[in-house]
């Protein structure tokens, strides 16, 4: 499941009386020895050994901590800083169920505060704590879920919720509840055996398919093939990309066009099944519908669910969505099975790297890789070539290549995609890359949050080893490379080069001063090369369709394809690759169908917290890396958040700035400090303190902060803030004036019911807070003083009588 | 080896070194907190940034290694404001105060804490030093002063306030009762002569500090005998004749002329001090507007009109100072301004240019959060505020001295003279208070034995992590958290003792602030730093 931080319980473990800080008298040490016998003993396993000790214990017992440090080489100094440095590792016992509310920036836009505050306010939590009175529930933060097009969207557990609002919350934890009490059940499925012709019945299983309930219906299906026999099998596919549609089926008959079923629910999935594939034997259909007619009898399912999701390959929506893009990083996007090597072999897979080790000299693949044009997609566009050529240029024998899938930003899931989607193609973009720069061993660097990337990557690497595609004699060749998989702890930092080879060494993620740039001296003080797993991805294509076709696509200076994560308030949102140069228009209103809800189209947030917002009037902007960076964004890994008029831009930017200032790693002054006074300011202007010469302040401190920190989270942290200081520096003063114009910002609205209130009494039922008197056929008020603008009322009222001022 | 310029003087340095080091060989001061010779650089502090020709942004000079042909901006108003803003960054997240408030609260800024812990210490002789360093008449003082020092002492929200003007007194009527009571040193004679008008406490101070620069200076007291204002207002029994006498000895002691009975009637007398002196300074008391107007100086409604900074009247070479500019003041008020004109003129004796009166730079944490008084209360005396034994008249003795001194909270910096975040933040002009953001707690971690550690004071550069790595200690320091709320702690928050054993002397001496200082330290004046006075 994406975003899972904390894996589940192996055991019951709540806070008790006599041991608040959740030292559980007496903790049973012999998993430590275990785990440690398993990781080994050297400095550099203490992430891998931290990761293990909290799965086992739910948190990290002090005993736990102490005990590895009298088997290991690690000290106590080394434990106490790594394990205080990364968010996923905790100190205290969570409480028997963990929920996790997802602060990414499609869920903020759409209102992930408020549910939080309803969560904390319904469960009793008060502030600064995090698990109810009983232990029963932890609420925890948590970057992004990767969900985006189900903003808001919260994980209890393993169940996903999305699309919620505040007055929702009880519901969910009720309905959690009797799902718990009822005890998951878990079905049976039998493998159909393939004779004859066969059909696909291919289901989206990326993070954001599965969170949307596409495990659920893969089930049903299965299901459903088991008990009529109809002739098909279920494949699990990558992800698709259109989200927005979620859980999708695609429908692949032995002959005949595709279809494509969108939103579909395990109850339907029976129905599509008989629909396209006929049953073997009319008994057994005959059988099977006496029985799900009795089912739904007895349930209040009503009409048939099918009709309303089917969607047509062919369809405009679907055409729309489908054809700007450009699919190179994400070749046969939906038609795989992500960790079926025969499949991506049989697509023309490993054929580049045949290539490159037959025919090849290393020089040969950094000319075509310059030649392409291909630029680094991990934001900042360095020209991938010219870093080849500078690891190949570097001294030693000992060199390595790593791939980073430290993707943080939050409202970016690209490389997540790629990652679950598409495992075989990177490890031969790294194989070719390792091959060039002359490496020899290489890691995955994957966040914890995306445990799906990391199964399917060490799946591949695993089967890519039985079939000589890894190892000492890569394709019989003398050319050896050895991959393995590192996972990440919870620090967006990490995602910044040198962070994430501290990381890898099992250091605190702090990024040092570069030079000495990776190439001449990275992992363990070796030449390294880092590039991003969309990168990877690329260079496969490039080396077998050459580097030409490549640089057709896009610009002058950006060549090729981007991926991008679109969401937001945005029709269409979802996964979409696209050649440089379409412009920001094209995608929003071609791509993406516009914003949705009739709202006016105000900006798009580019690049996450690194990157700044293209307002609506600069929408002919080209999608280029200096065009982006000339207009006050930047490429950055590929987030776009569309905003609408209803969205407080002075807000977006000081959510963006939280989150730098809560990733910060604390080491440089200027980030450490200056992006926290920044904050400072950003909350005294969003909650009507803000005064005169504020915005200059912040300004020059922004400027301060870009131009002086150490690294580029540093450097780039004040990019939201500038860029919104340009394009809407009237929303900025209207704040110091008392007035947030979207009426957003809690502290400078109030809620008011006008004489459009016909009594209802629906709002005052539903406030959380008990700030609306029951006046049945009265025109109802607000207490102001109760209030805590939760949006609620407004959400619920029939007759639109609540107002913002 | 690479040849590059830095403010476009050229050095030549072995290849691998870095800017710091090519700036030392220059003379260049490019300040630093977080480096040290020996060690990694962390590049934490970026104190010591300085701009690259031809490329954006800023680089920290510890750590950046040279190239040849590099253009190297340091001393330029861009870098130095960049410096500014990383030490203001680093002033808004250090709580501590680099002086006591009672420091701020005495309008002589006597350092009392030092005082305090001299007499607690039975350090008498440099207890004198120290008081007579800001105050002319601490005997006199320490009978008629209001003592607004003890309002300013943070013991006062607990049991009382530190006696701190009894100690004063204490420390004096013992050097006056001492066979070889204290007389400064005084410098070599300048060849200026200084007319002081008036023989009040505000004459007298004056008198007593400009004397030590090495001026001839000579006193006219229209009355027969010095004292002014102490004669007419106090009452003997309040301040004894004898005291005020013994104390205004002292001060001709160190060569000041008095000339008694002579009084300056109107402007002629004013012109012919001017002419036969050097500066004259105005300490004659209150006086009216029509006096003053008569000397032909301008006047304001409480007096002698002058530049509040300079205490020069309108005109040249004629200053003012006490009563006279404020027509009604405190004693000790009258005394700081003595000083504090003596100075001013001083400056202008010496041809400098005349400029504003230096506040010492100082942090300051404000009012204290409940039961954070009680970090101080732990490692202060316990003993009550006590009244002398024999009477207020009668003042301490040595013992109850001792004892009342010791109840000093120690509000003072540990590390004032050797705070490099201190030092480089006056340098450049740095305001603790541009960026006022919500304050840490005051914590202070007293458990080792050598050794105080105050985590509100770190600037988080890490160096004592690095130090006792080196030293082998097996349990040392390390960072815990991440971000702004990143701290230097103990593994498994087991004890500061156990974390530092051989390695604390070493970490005290290499910490840039007070964050880890020495228990018992600072028996000296450390004031003034950089200009204040």
């Amino acid at each position: 499941m994406a975003g899972t931080l904390i894996a589940p319980a192996t055991e019951d473990r709540r806070p008790t009386a006599d041991s608040p800080h959740g030292q559980a008298a007496g903790v049973d040490l012999s998993f430590v020895d275990q785990a440690v016998e398993r990781l080994g003993r050297r400095a550099d396993a203490i992430i891998p050994i931290l990761q293990s000790i909290q799965q086992h214990y739910r948190y990290l017992p002090q005993e736990a901590l102490e005990r590895v440090c009298q088997l290991t080489e690690i000290t106590p100094a080394a434990i106490t800083g790594v394990s205080t440095f990364y968010t996923q590792f905790r100190h205290r016992p969570v409480g028997k169920h963990l929920i996790s509310v997802c602060h990414g920036t499609a869920c903020h836009v759409k209102g992930t505060e408020l549910v939080q505050d309803a969560l904390e306010h319904h469960l009793g939590i008060h502030k600064g704590e995090d698990t109810d009175a009983d232990g029963f529930f932890t609420i925890q933060k948590v970057a992004c879920l990767g969900c985006c097009t189900l903003a808001p969207v919260i994980q209890i557990d393993e169940l996903t919720y999305g699309r919620l609002t505040p007055s929702m919350v009880p519901d969910v934890l009720r309905d959690f509840l009797d799902h718990e009490a009822n005890g998951a059940a878990k079905h049976e499925h039998r493998a159909v055996s393939p004779s004859g012709p066969l059909g696909e019945i291919r289901v989206g299983l990326g993070s954001c398919c599965v969170a949307q309930g596409s495990g659920k219906v893969r089930d049903a299906i299965s299901e459903t093939l088991a008990a009529t026999g109809a002739p098909a099998v279920v494949k699990r596919v990558g992800c698709v990309g259109m989200c927005h549609q979620t859980p999708l089926v695609e429908i692949v008959p032995a002959s005949g066009p595709a279809r494509l079923y969108s939103r579909v629910t395990p109850d339907a999935a029976p129905s599509i099944v008989l629909e396209n594939f006929r049953p073997k034997g009319l008994l057994r259909q005959l059988a099977y519908y006496a029985t799900r007619m009795l089912d739904r009898l007895h349930s209040d399912e009503t009409g048939d669910p099918v009709e309303r999701h089917a969607l047509n390959v062919r369809d405009a929506q679907v055409c729309a969505f489908l054809g700007r893009q450009q699919h190179l990083a994400t070749q046969y996007c939906g038609q795989f099975d992500p960790t079926d090597l025969k499949e991506y072999q049989a697509h023309g897979g490993f054929e580049a790297l045949r290539r490159c080790l037959a025919e090849f000299t290393p020089e040969r693949i950094i000319q075509e890789i310059r030649a392409s044009g291909l630029r680094g997609r991990g934001g900042a566009g360095f020209p991938t070539g010219q870093k080849w050529d500078a690891v190949r240029a570097a001294a030693g024998p000992t060199k390595y290549v790593i791939c980073n899938g430290d993707e943080g930003d939050p409202g970016a899931f690209m490389d997540r995609m790629i990652l679950e989607s598409f495992p075989y193609r990177i490890i031969e973009g790294m194989a070719i890359a390792a091959m060039a720069i002359g490496a020899g061993e290489g890691y995955f660097y994957i966040r914890a949050e995306y445990p799906l990337a990391v199964q399917r990557i060490t799946e591949a690497i695993g089967r890519c080893r039985e079939e000589g595609l890894l190892g000492d004699r890569v394709m019989g060749t003398d050319f050896r490379l050895n991959l393995s998989v590192k996972e990440g702890a919870g620090a967006f930092v990490c995602g910044e080069e040198t962070a994430l080879l501290a990381s890898i060494e099992g250091q605190r993620g702090m990024p040092r001063l570069r030079p000495p740039y990776p190439a001449e001296s990275g992992l363990r003080g070796k030449p390294t090369l880092v590039n991003n797993v969309e990168t990877y991805a690329l260079v496969p294509w490039i080396l077998r369709h050459g580097s030409q076709a490549f640089a057709a696509f896009g610009t002058e200076r950006s060549r090729g394809t981007k991926v991008f994560a679109l969401a937001g308030k945005i029709r269409r949102g979802g996964l979409i690759e696209v050649p440089m140069g379409v412009t920001v228009r094209e995608i929003i209103e071609e791509i993406g169908g516009g914003v949705a809800g009739g709202k006016q189209f105000k900006a798009v947030q580019v690049g996450g917290p690194s990157g700044g917002c293209v307002p609506a009037e600069l929408a002919d902007t080209r999608v280029d890396y200096e065009a982006l960076t000339e207009v006050g964004a930047i490429m950055g890994s590929g987030g776009l958040v569309v905003l609408d008029d209803s969205d407080c831009m002075v807000d977006i930017a000081r959510y963006f700035l939280r989150f730098t200032q809560d990733q910060s790693c604390g080491k440089c002054t200027f980030c450490r400090i200056g992006t926290r006074r920044m904050l400072d300011i950003m909350d005294r202007i969003c909650s009507g303190g803000g005064k005169r010469g504020d915005l200059e302040e912040l300004e020059e401190l922004a400027h301060t902060v870009g131009s002086a920190s150490i690294c580029g989270l540093g450097r780039t942290a004040p990019n939201p803030v500038l860029s919104t200081l340009r394009y809407f520096r009237d929303e900025y003063e209207a704040h110091l004036a008392g007035r947030c114009p979207a009426g957003k910002c809690k502290d400078l609205i109030e809620y008011r019911i006008n004489e459009k209130c016909i009594g209802c009494t629906i709002c005052a039922q539903r406030c959380p807070a008990d700030a609306i008197p029951m006046t049945p056929y009265a025109r109802h008020a607000i207490d102001l003083e109760k209030c805590t603008r939760c949006d609620t009322c407004r959400q619920v009222c029939p007759a639109g009588a609540v107002m913002i001022q | 080896m690479p040849t590059l310029t830095i403010d476009q003087r050229e050095v030549t340095v072995p290849a691998g070194a870095t800017i710091l080091e090519a700036a030392e060989r220059l003379g260049i001061e490019i300040p630093t907190l977080c480096f040290l010779r020996g060690y990694e650089p962390s590049t934490s502090c970026l104190v010591c940034m300085v701009k690259l020709r031809g490329r954006n942004g800023f680089v920290p000079a510890c750590a950046t290694r040279v190239a040849d042909g590099m253009q190297v901006e340091s001393e330029t108003a861009e870098v130095h404001q960049v410096r500014r803003t990383a030490l203001e960054l680093l002033l808004s997240d250090h709580v501590g105060d680099c002086l006591a408030p009672c420091h701020f609260a005495c309008p002589a800024h006597m350092d009392i804490p030092l005082m305090l812990r001299q007499i607690s210490a039975e350090n008498y002789a440099e207890a004198i030093v120290t008081v007579k360093r800001d105050i002319a008449l601490p005997a006199v003082l320490g009978r008629v002063c209001p003592k607004p020092c003890e309002k300013g002492c943070r013991r006062n929200a607990a049991d009382g306030a530190v006696a701190v003007c009894q100690l004063k007194r204490f420390v004096a009527d013992l050097d006056l009762a001492s066979q070889r009571p204290f007389l400064p040193e005084c410098r070599p004679d300048t060849g200026k002569r200084v007319a002081i008008v008036g023989a009040g406490p505000t004459g007298l101070s004056a008198a007593y500090y400009l004397r030590q620069k090495g001026h001839a200076v000579t006193v006219f007291e229209a009355q027969e005998c010095a004292g002014g204002r102490l004669l007419r207002e106090v009452g003997e029994e309040e301040l004894p004749r004898d005291v005020l006498d013994a104390e205004i000895g002292l001060i001709l002691a160190i060569g000041v002329e008095l000339n008694p009975s002579s009084r300056v009637e109107d402007r002629q007398t004013l012109d012919d001090l001017r002419n036969d002196f050097d500066a004259v300074l105005l300490a004659c008391g209150a006086v009216d507007k029509s006096t003053v107007e008569s000397w032909g100086l301008r006047a304001t409604p409480r007096g002698v009109q002058i530049d509040k900074d300079t205490y020069q009247t309108s005109v040249s070479g004629v200053f003012a100072a006490g009563n006279a500019i404020r027509g009604k003041g405190l004693v000790v008020r009258s005394v700081a301004d003595g000083k504090e004109a003596a100075a001013a003129v001083d400056t202008f004796l010496a041809g400098r240019p005349a400029s504003a009166h230096e506040r010492a730079f100082s942090v300051r944490i404000g009012r204290l959060e409940d039961g954070e008084i009680d970090q101080f209360l732990a490692m202060a005396g316990s003993a009550p505020r006590r009244e002398p034994l024999q009477g207020l008249a009668g003042g301490f003795l040595s013992e109850e001295a001792v004892e009342q001194a010791s109840r000093c909270l120690h509000c003072d910096c540990r590390a004032l003279g050797n705070c490099k975040l201190r030092r480089y933040g006056s340098q450049y002009g740095a305001d603790p208070n541009r960026f006022r953001g919500e304050r840490a707690a005051v914590r202070q971690y007293a458990d080792h034995p050598l050794v105080v550690y105050e985590p509100g004071k770190c600037i988080d550069c890490g160096l004592c992590i690095q130090i006792a790595t080196r030293h082998g200690e097996p349990l040392g320091l390390t960072f815990v958290g991440r971000g702004f709320d990143v701290r230097i702690g103990v593994p498994f928050n087991r004890s500061l003792e156990e974390a530092l054993g051989k390695a604390a002397a070493e970490c005290v001496a290499a910490c840039p602030t007070a964050a880890l200082a020495l228990k018992k330290e600072r028996l000296r004046s450390e004031l003034p730093i950089l200009g204040q006075r």
